[in-house]
């Protein structure tokens, strides 16, 4: 097991390696001169020419590619172009917030995607399946903004101001700055409608996996002996059936990781939270390499670290498979 | 050439009988398979519902101009921000553009986009699998690691860096770009698709049949292969179009879709996001659209899964 894990984290470098060399060529694609924003009106072609060098811009793109490596492993992720500020502190205050975000929806997507397949597949052709089907059905078709939206006329404008509708309150003890606010009933009150955006569109993928998973599996010999040796409803759809049906749904919810990526875009800039999200949109817009770098090189090593996640969970829910 | 041709096809047709008969006594033998298909399809209610919402876009779409009461890009300023009136059922925007008329042909970018992309994702993606699973070793290599390269990328990271490279523009051009996009970052997934089904079937005795006979490659791919893969590629470009309209909204969300004054659904919604206190409408109609196509499209491939392959319900 042990060994299984360092050798899928040493197959991590390459990857993470090879998405970000690709989005560092790209990004040198754009047309365009970054060069030119930076300078503003002050721009004259000599000046141009001392950025580029100060930057590093002039040398070929696999050349400069390697400079960021290099210094990326000694901890220094750059400066932006455009702020000066270092990239990997930008990093570090933008990450909790995502993080929240992304773990809090994870939550309010199980929270109502078990029930509603388990339901589902037990009473499966009833009103009560019917409604979870059709409820998961409209889940998958509507994107993240609108859910936002939805969520945005109902709380913010609706009742009166419920909740905020942009802006961020910081948990206590992670407030970047002195000027940001920290409380966690206000941290509360600003995560909500974003975690429930991001939430209900997995929940709904969740839903429909689960209980296709769940209907297959509660027909198998091994449920019918585990109801047939005399144990109650709940032990059999829990550890028995609930487990089993887990498998392909995990598989599934770890290939959607990208998906949850761009979802956490869409949905910080409609609440206009200050979050790696709306960081990296930023960044890519304004061809700010190093910030691009950054997010990418981030958003690279979450998306691996979680795919092996995925893969370790294999080994909790079904302990017969085994990694040597 | 066409004299071979024409022998090949006779031979093919006798080579590829037994399989086609082997397939059909399983059920009623008046019946073809697609026929079947079709009939439960129209068992299935939800399915009907697909279909009806996907022809009634496709209608929308096709007679904006006729449809739509105004000129959805016309400019007004002594109507902004109208209320939905009869002159104006869903109101103006800040520009004083009849909203309505945006919602209709906004129609047009999303399902030129969404059906277009997935044409181009198709065009590209089933050859590049055949080939990789029909001829296997090394071409298999090449093409599946440049696949899996574009699958190890988040698909928005990729989608949105793509469209910065094209940099966004309004009109047909502004179309294709983001169909362009699209379209590359979902290449992969018809390619992988195919090349799996390609495996299983090219080791089957009809294949070698053909080999037997003497049938060139091209031939016995487009005929014989590609024929048998088609049901999971139905299904998956079906539910395709409806991400692919997402992605599409998605991208106009962020402000790079097709550029305005082109109606587009996701950039109406985010433009008049910031108006949503005092005009809630504004926003709520272009989503409910995305929302109708979106589900349009997952009914319709939900019902075209199920009817295609029974065994999967």
């Amino acid at each position: 097991m042990r060994t299984y894990v360092l050798k899928r984290l040493v197959q991590i470098v390459p990857t993470v390696l090879m998405i970000t060399f690709v989005v560092f060529v790209m990004m040198r694609s754009v047309p365009g001169d970054p060069v030119v924003s930076v300078l503003g009106d002050a721009y004259t072609e000599e000046d141009a020419i001392k950025a580029r060098e100060a930057y590093g811009l002039n040398k070929p793109i696999v050349v400069q590619y390697f400079i960021w490596l290099g210094k990326l492993v000694q901890g220094d992720w750059g400066a932006s172009i455009l702020t000066g500020r270092p990239v990997l502190q930008d990093v570090l205050i933008r990450l909790p917030v995502t993080l929240e975000l992304i773990v809090l929806s994870m939550f309010v997507a199980l929270v109502i995607a078990v029930p509603a397949a388990i339901i589902g597949a037990l009473r499966q052709n009833t009103w009560a399946d019917y409604t979870a089907t059709t409820a998961a059905m409209i889940g998958v078709s509507i994107p993240e903004f609108f859910i936002g939206v939805l969520l945005l006329l109902g709380f913010s404008i609706g009742l009166g101001g419920l909740l905020p509708s942009s802006g961020w309150v910081y948990l206590p003890g992670t407030c970047p700055s002195i000027v940001c606010r920290a409380s966690l009933w206000g941290n509360t009150q600003h995560v909500l409608m974003p975690a429930f955006a991001l939430g209900v569109g997995r929940a709904a993928i969740l839903t429909r996996l689960l209980r296709a998973s769940m209907l297959e599996v509660i027909r198998t010999e091994y449920v019918t002996t585990a109801r047939a040796k005399g144990l109650s409803e709940r032990p059999v759809v829990f550890k028995h059936a609930l487990k089993n049906a887990l498998i392909p749904t995990v598989t599934v919810m770890g290939l959607q990781v990208g998906f949850l990526i761009g979802g956490a875009i869409v949905v910080e800039t409609l609440f206009a939270m200050p979050g790696l999200g709306t960081f990296g949109i930023d960044a890519i817009v304004a061809r700010d390499y190093q910030q691009v770098q950054g997010f990418a090189l981030i958003t690279a090593l979450a998306f691996v670290v979680i795919n092996l996640l995925v893969d370790l969970t294999y080994t909790f829910l079904d302990p017969r498979i085994r990694y040597a | 050439m066409a004299n071979g041709g024409e022998s090949l096809r006779g031979a093919l047709g006798e080579a590829a009988l037994p399989a086609g008969i082997a397939v059909s006594s399983a059920g009623a033998r008046s019946e073809s398979p697609l026929r079947r298909a079709i009939h439960r399809l129209r068992k299935s209610t939800t399915a009907v519902i697909g279909v009806v919402i996907v022809a009634a876009l496709l209608l929308v779409a096709l007679f904006a101009d006729a449809l739509a009461p105004q000129s959805p890009i016309a400019n007004d300023q002594t109507q902004t921000f109208a209320r939905p009136s009869f002159g104006h059922p869903l109101g103006t925007d800040q520009l004083g553009r009849d909203m309505l008329s945006r919602v209709i042909h906004g129609t047009r970018i999303s399902l030129l986009v969404g059906v277009s992309s997935v044409l181009l994702a198709l065009f590209v993606g089933v050859p590049l699998g055949l080939i990789a699973g029909y001829y296997g070793g090394r071409v298999d290599s090449v093409v599946m690691r440049t696949m899996d390269l574009i699958l190890a990328f988040p698909i928005y990271l990729l989608a949105i860096i793509l469209m910065v490279i094209f940099t966004p523009t309004a009109g047909l051009i502004g179309t294709i770009k983001v169909t362009g996009a699209i379209a590359i970052v979902r290449i992969p997934i018809y390619a992988r698709l195919v090349r799996g089904s390609v495996l299983s079937i090219k080791e089957k005795e009809y294949i070698e049949a053909c080999r037997a006979l003497g049938v060139r490659d091209p031939l016995i791919l487009a005929r014989h292969v590609l024929p048998n893969c088609l049901a999971p590629i139905i299904v998956t470009t079906t539910l395709g179009i409806a991400t692919s309209i997402i992605v599409e909204a998605t991208l106009s969300f962020l402000g790079l879709g097709t550029q305005p004054p082109t109606p587009s659904w996701g950039w109406d919604l985010k433009a008049n996001v910031a108006f949503i206190q005092a005009n809630p409408w504004l926003s709520l109609f272009p989503g409910l659209a995305i929302f109708v196509t979106v589900l349009g499209f997952n009914l319709f491939g939900d019902g075209l899964r199920d009817a295609l392959d029974p065994r999967l319900k």
